[in-house]
């Protein structure tokens, strides 16, 4: 009984099946005759009953659990969310220290641009008849005499050129002595021209009601087809009439005249 | 097909982390399939609530996917695991019962109706006292007790998992039981 206190160190291996078989079968003569053993064993023996009692119901418990789904489920639980955190760490530079100053003022940006945007279209459409129309009216009147004035300017320069060019003819014809120093195959020409032209300017003339332009005009545009109308062969005769027609009414001069109230802007 | 992971190679379980550490579903998918009846056994065996341990499970799986860069290899992956689950359970169970005493004190509940087993001998069944009991051991024999009493795992067995020597496991189960007939001598009949 002195080396009960061997055995009973014993005990927990010998029933778990962890004691060499010398020592068990030394045990087992001990066990023999040593009730306080024995009944130490006993005790030992209830705690693996009451085990064998909660591992039934381990057992049982188990056997409910459907483990073919529970682990395809855990993957598919585990897989979603690492999906979702890499879609989060994919924006998370916008949650990131250093970045906040530039995230906030970008949200601040939108939420102001958004207000602004709300402000100018609330206020546009409580008065967008009334200004609206009036903006497009002013538009077209500043358009309106822009382009008149852009018109009568180019009728001006139009009409100068025209005096001057008719002005250089008629010097030539009052310059020349002779019918034979004024060649009318050369001459005809630039007549024929400047009488086209005429046709053209006549309703610039009339439209912006250059009156006294269109007075010098026209009487020049007679001379012109008086002259056109002359044959090749000009006799004296004819020709110091014409000089008299230009001198008589004073052609040039009325040019003259003309010439600078258009360029003054006064016609 | 089910395996058995005490008898998966220690290659093909470095194998295994390695599939899942590049982003294999199908290799963490086996883990899983390997490992979730021990987890769960462990977890039971901790809380004694089936959808409680089966949340443990998942969450260790969790836990074992986001750690897994931090495993390395040689490392007893046993061990590695076992000491989620292990963290994990013992978080539970400290959640559980601040809850429990927060519940009590709010309620004014007489906490004899709560009180261990040894104090109200025929009102337990075995399963009930003896889950009590083990829940009154120290983690590492506990761990011990659960493994070797409801898991039937052998000494060898304890020592790979809980990555410890078979001589620590030997004592930690000796001074387990001494301390289960300690608590449980009303129901077995011995000394107190």
């Amino acid at each position: 009984m002195k080396a009960c206190w061997r055995f009973k160190k014993d005990l927990v291996a010998y029933l778990s099946g962890n004691l060499d078989s010398s020592r068990s079968r030394q045990l087992d003569e001990h066990l023999k005759h040593c009730k306080s053993c024995e009944k130490e064993l006993e005790e030992i023996k209830k705690i693996y009953d009451f085990s064998a009692d909660f591992k039934a119901e381990l057992k049982e418990v188990m056997e409910t659990v459907e483990w073919g789904k529970l682990s395809a489920d855990i993957t598919e639980r585990i897989w979603e969310r690492k999906e979702g955190a890499q879609q989060r760490r994919a924006l998370s530079w916008l949650y990131n220290w250093r970045w906040q100053p530039l995230t906030a003022g970008l949200i601040l940006g939108l939420v102001l641009g958004a207000l602004f945007t709300f402000v100018v279209i609330k206020f546009s459409q409580s008065s967008f008849p009334v200004a609206h129309q009036k903006s497009l009216e002013s538009e077209i009147k500043v358009s309106a005499d822009f382009m008149e004035r852009m018109d009568f300017a180019l009728a001006r320069k139009e009409t100068v050129d025209y005096l001057n060019r008719s002005q250089y003819l008629l010097l030539d014809l009052l310059q020349s002595k002779r019918p034979e120093e004024f060649s009318m195959d050369v001459i005809g020409n630039k007549i024929q021209q400047l009488l086209t032209e005429k046709k053209y300017l006549n309703n610039q003339l009339n439209d912006l009601r250059l009156l006294k332009a269109k007075a010098i005009c026209d009487q020049i545009e007679l001379l012109f087809l008086e002259l056109s109308q002359l044959s090749p062969d000009l006799a004296d005769k004819e020709f110091l009439k014409l000089r008299e027609l230009i001198e008589k009414n004073q052609i040039l001069l009325k040019i003259n005249l003309v010439k600078k109230e258009l360029q003054q802007g006064e016609v | 097909m089910e395996q058995k992971y005490d008898q998966l190679d220690e290659h093909d379980i470095e194998f295994l982390v390695d599939k899942i550490k590049q982003g294999d579903k199908e290799a963490f998918m086996k883990v899983v399939n390997l490992y979730q009846k021990k987890i769960f056994a462990l977890t039971y065996s901790m809380v004694r609530e089936r959808e409680d341990a089966l949340d443990l499970v998942q969450e260790a799986f969790l836990r074992l996917y986001e750690k897994i860069y931090s495993y390395r290899k040689g490392e007893n992956f046993n061990a590695w695991l076992m000491q989620i689950v292990r963290n994990l359970s013992i978080d539970f169970l400290r959640r559980k019962k601040s809850r429990k005493s927060d519940s009590l004190e709010s309620l004014d509940i007489e906490r004899e109706d709560l009180s261990a087993p040894n104090e109200n001998p025929g009102k337990f069944s075995p399963r009930e006292m003896i889950y009590q009991a083990a829940a009154e051991l120290p983690e590492r024999q506990r761990l011990v007790f659960i493994f070797h009493h409801f898991e039937d795992l052998k000494y060898e067995e304890i020592a790979t998992r809980l990555n410890i020597s078979i001589g620590t496991v030997k004592s930690l189960h000796f001074k387990a039981i001494k301390k289960m007939r300690r608590i449980l001598a009303p129901q077995l009949g011995g000394e107190s």
